[in-house]
């Protein structure tokens, strides 16, 4: 029997879920061979309530996202956050800046008052979640290593080292070199530094590594030019949750 | 002699046993004897390192073994073990040789370390070997060996790349960023020779980021194919530094268990090196030995102006340029010129090793506890930026990958790196390194010990791009090393610190010693005999010196005329020639003299064990030399044919008459002694001590010849023992030279970078040839 497999999307642009679906033709075949999909909002209108892998897409910012995912997390054997706002809370946890009535005021206006909000978490602040599918968005490639794994009944072998590794690996010239800052020595790698290798920096979005020595890195960045606030700023816009900005 | 074997004597079993294997399982040659007769019968038979001994023993107690031993084999360094302390027989122990002494019950840590101190103590004597050790050596810039070198044209290097492109990748260095990348070269415009460093090194082609090891297929009768892809690649433009972390990779890859896939490209691979001539501000290649090289290219340039020198490296560069390139032999000046490029380039580079490269695996071992690797690590990202950039680090993790179907599949291995958190971690979570600091001491050690340890070639290449690579700044070895250095001499200073209220190790301060007895040899030479004041030995080696002090007078190096194997007091034969000889020969018995010492190597006794010996004494070289005669026949059954020529320059100045007497008449040593010139008294040999020797009958392979006399007689006596077929390893000299401080300091005794005092007197002829002040 083919496992099967949902996708749930909470507070979110869906990008990731569009991004799953950047399959090429064959590999799109090969793993509809090897999974039954369930439940995919962007791809199919039919629903189930059984699963067996379930990936949450999306931060949790209401509070009636709490029970859903916890639904999620009973019904499911395995629950995978995919992407940056699942699995570190993301860019919407900027308004977690804000108290509560301001952020409402400042989306919705005089309609503030329709609608309810509570500060943007992860979802493995709601539920134990079993692994996750980093990035914003995160890559096809890492994806499908999941889902492999899974199959295989083997734990995905995902990297625990920062940036830097995938960096040096592809040969680029270090941002820092270039006259820039990047996040890259306290990020996850997996991504592949793709965009350094594009030409950018690390914006962190894959989260800050195991035990980051981020005081380390904010002198670093302090001695290449930024002041504090310019730390705390870079910092900020994907990795809020993890209060590094406290 | 087995430089690490170890004699344990202890009557109770099991502190025998338990020592035995302790040391053993530390990797040493152990042996053991029950009682002080048994260790005496093996000390006869065999020689040891060190000696751990119990002082209770029954039958001969252990401060009579310690005596023996001492007459017997002097060099051995003993241990003691006692459960019972106590002050005379520690103080009868020390003064005896023994070196320390530990109370039983004894911890097998102190015991292993006080072993393994003594045992480097003991290697740091010198030993016969071709080359002279010079201690401490500055770091030094290896020599390069002329190999076949032409010049090529721009335009003739440019059609050779060319040429290499049509039949291979061609590979090379670029700009990018405003830094310099290896990358692939798709017209020769795009190549930079000129560049400092590069970000990554070249050896990213020989040990790709990310590699295919085997394809397999998944199933119950899985299938396995082994994945070995090499193309044909040429890399242009690669530093010295680089190619000499090539040429450890080819250590670590080619030789034990050989690795497929690096061969593969390697074979696969042609090198053309180029020196740097604009070294990297972080770089400190000199230091390391890496800033040229001689080996490890098919090709290698040299930018010298208009044109490039182009060294052939090996055959497939000489083909290449046979191929390819058109070439001329370099003009004078052209040779001249690429000299001068180099010399100007390693005078750019800002950094250096503030110890000899030598001495880092010994400073790391006793660093590896230092606060340093705490302090330093502290802004350590863990970001791998500083392995992933090494030329020398080699270290790859394996990881499966699947295709959807689950069913295919490659089994890849990919850089890893030992900075990195997870490194050490194993699958049950435990992770052997998991604090930074032991990370990032793990790291250093590797580049100054551990690889250089196993593999023969250093494990940092000195290219500097950790350093630059290093947000927080901490990564460069050089700095790691310099750092340790220090804390280690602040260490060692500490230490002689508090050896200075002893005041028997003071350096130039001599002990007193009385003289005991004086003998008149001739009316110009005397033989005097001390005892120390304070009972002690000297506890020297045969040829050996002490420097003499006269107070008021001034200090005179002299050699020691007696064996050790003589008890308590010892001999300085003295020729009436300067201020302090002179102020010797007015001295009575019982007068005080100053002594420091002994100095220097003395004869290489080892070397001379069980080998026939000819000896050769012109004039006063008697002095020193009697001490090897007397110690060899003290102990004649561990030689074999022992020979003894002599000459003075006149019946009057024959020397130690009674001895000369003796010697003519033993049956253990074959005498004969010459004049320059004869008296109307002398019915004996009269010409120079060289024509002796093609009287005597020596088999070249198993003699060792000591010579010692005035430098003149040097010359004739080599001549003639190089005619009797003797090997320059096998001609054993001990040189005159002013030596005044005995400890290395001074300079007074250096021939060239050696220092007589510390390397010497006492060298062998080969050592002597690359010697050119010596003889």
């Amino acid at each position: 029997m083919k496992p099967k497999v949902a996708f749930f999307d909470f507070t979110g642009c869906e990008g990731c879920q569009l991004d799953a679906l950047n399959l090429e033709g064959e590999e799109l075949l090969d793993l509809l061979n090897a999974v039954d999909i369930v439940n995919f909002r962007e791809v199919k209108t039919e629903r189930e309530d059984s699963y067996d892998i379930a990936f949450v897409e999306g931060s949790i910012t209401r509070e009636s996202e709490i029970p859903r995912l916890q639904k999620i997390r009973n019904q499911a054997k395995v629950v995978v956050a995919l992407g940056a706002c699942a699995c570190i809370g993301g860019i919407n946890c900027l308004k977690n800046h804000l108290p509560m009535e301001d952020a409402l005021r400042i989306v919705y206006g005089e309609d503030a008052k329709y609608y309810d909000t509570i500060p943007a978490r992860p979802a493995d602040a709601v539920i134990p979640v079993d692994y996750h599918v980093r990035g914003c968005p995160p890559t096809t490639a890492e994806l499908l290593k999941v889902i492999k794994a899974l199959l295989l009944g083997k734990k995905p072998d995902i990297p625990s080292y920062p940036v830097c590794v995938e960096c040096k690996m592809a040969g680029n010239v270090c941002v820092f070199e270039r006259g820039m800052t990047c996040l890259g020595p306290v990020i996850r790698a997996g991504c592949g530094a793709i965009c350094v290798t594009s030409g950018w920096h690390c914006w962190g979005c894959r989260g800050l590594v195991e035990d980051p020595n981020v005081d380390s890195e904010k002198d670093i960045l302090q001695k290449y030019g930024l002041t504090v606030e310019q730390v705390v700023e870079k910092f900020k816009i994907f990795n809020t949750y993890a209060e590094v900005t406290k | 002699m087995q430089e690490n074997s170890v004699l344990i004597v202890d009557d109770e079993p099991i502190v025998r046993e338990s020592i035995r294997d302790w040391l053993k399982d530390a990797g040493y040659q152990v042996a053991t004897a029950e009682t002080g007769e048994e260790a005496l019968e093996m000390v006869e038979k065999q020689d040891f390192s060190v000696m751990v001994l119990d002082l209770r023993l029954p039958g001969k107690t252990g401060i009579t073994v310690l005596k023996e031993v001492k007459t017997q084999r002097p060099w051995i360094k003993s241990i003691i073990i006692t459960a019972y302390p106590s002050a005379e027989t520690t103080a009868e122990a020390t003064k005896l040789g023994a070196i320390d002494y530990l109370i039983k019950p004894v911890a097998p840590d102190d015991l292993e370390r006080l072993v393994r101190e003594t045992l480097s103590a003991v290697g740091r004597e010198p030993t016969v070997t071709t080359e002279v050790e010079i201690r401490p050596k500055p770091p030094v810039v290896e020599v390069v060996e002329v190999k076949k070198a032409f010049v090529i044209t721009k335009d003739s290097l440019k059609s050779m790349v060319e040429g290499l492109a049509k039949e291979r990748e061609v590979v090379g260095v670029k700009s990018r960023h405003g830094k310099y990348v290896y990358d692939r070269i798709a017209s020769f415009e795009e190549l930079c020779l000129d560049y400092d460093v590069t970000v990554m090194s070249p050896t990213k082609y020989l040990l790709p980021a990310k590699e295919t090891l085997l394809r397999f297929k998944i199933g119950d009768e899985p299938e396995v194919e082994p994945v070995i892809e090499a193309s044909p690649r040429a890399i242009i433009g690669v530093h010295p530094y680089d190619i000499k972390a090539i040429e450890l990779l080819d250590e670590a890859f080619m030789t034990t268990n050989p690795d497929p896939n690096y061969i593969a490209r390697r074979q696969n691979t042609i090198i053309i090196g180029a020196d740097c001539l604009n070294p990297s501000p972080k770089s400190f290649a000199p230091s390391m030995g890496t800033y040229l090289t001689e080996t490890g290219f098919d090709l290698l340039l040299t930018n010298i102006g208009a044109d490039y020198m182009i060294t052939v490296g090996s055959e497939k560069g000489a083909d290449l340029l046979a191929k390819y390139a058109q070439v001329r032999e370099p003009s004078g000046d052209e040779v001249a010129k690429q000299k001068a490029v180099r010399d100007e380039a390693l005078a750019k580079y800002e950094l250096s090793l503030n110890v000899p490269r030598e001495r880092l695996p010994k400073l790391l071992e006793e660093s590896y506890d230092d606060p340093y690797w705490e302090s330093r690590s502290e802004t350590c990202l863990s970001c791998g930026s500083c392995v992933m950039v090494c030329p020398t680090c080699f270290c790859f993790d394996v990881q499966d990958e699947v295709v959807l179907n689950l069913k295919d599949g490659e089994r890849l291995r990919q850089w890893d790196g030992c900075v990195l958190v997870d490194f050490a971690k194993v699958a049950t979570g435990e992770n052997f390194r998991h604090d930074k600091a032991s990370r990032f001491r793990h790291r250093i050690y590797r580049k100054g010990k551990y690889i250089l340890e196993r593999y023969g070639k250093v494990g940092c290449v000195g290219c500097g791009r950790c350093a630059t690579a290093c947000l927080a700044e901490i990564a460069s070895p050089l700095e790691a090393f310099n750092a340790i250095a220090e804390s280690v001499q602040a260490k060692e200073a500490a230490m002689r610190t508090i050896r200075e209220v002893k005041p028997e190790t003071e350096l130039y301060a001599p002990r007193l010693a009385e003289v005991v007895k004086i003998d008149e040899l001739t009316p110009n030479e005397k033989v005097f005999e001390f005892r120390f004041k304070d009972g002690k030995e000297l506890g020297h080696r045969p040829g050996q010196f002490v420097e003499v002090s006269i107070m008021g007078t001034g200090e005179s190096p002299i050699s020691v005329s007696s064996s050790p194997t003589k008890d308590g007091t010892f001999q300085l034969a003295v020729r009436n020639v300067g201020n302090v000889t002179n102020a010797l020969h007015a001295l009575e018995r019982g007068a005080m003299v100053g002594i420091r010492g002994p100095f220097g190597n003395g004869f290489p006794l080892e070397a001379l064990d069980g080998r026939d010996v000819l000896l050769i004494a012109g004039g006063i070289g008697l002095f020193p030399l009697r001490s090897l005669v007397q110690y060899i026949l003290d102990r004649r059954s561990s030689f074999g044919k022992v020979i003894l020529l002599f000459g003075a320059r006149s019946p009057a100045e024959r020397l130690f008459l009674d001895e000369l007497d003796l010697w003519s008449r033993s049956p253990e040593i074959e005498f004969q002694e010459t004049v320059d010139k004869g008296d109307e008294s002398w019915k004996g040999n009269v010409g120079v001590i060289t024509t002796l020797i093609p009287k005597v009958d020596i088999d070249p392979g198993k003699t060792m010849a000591v010579v010692v006399g005035p430098p003149i007689m040097y010359r004739f006596v080599i001549g003639e023992l190089k005619k009797k077929g003797l090997a320059d390893e096998n001609i054993i000299l001990s040189l005159e030279r002013r030596m005044k401080c005995g400890v290395g300091k001074c300079g007074h005794c250096q021939i060239n970078g050696v220092y007589v005092c510390q390397e010497g007197p006492v060298f062998t002829l080969a050592q002597l040839r690359n010697l050119r002040e010596a003889v």
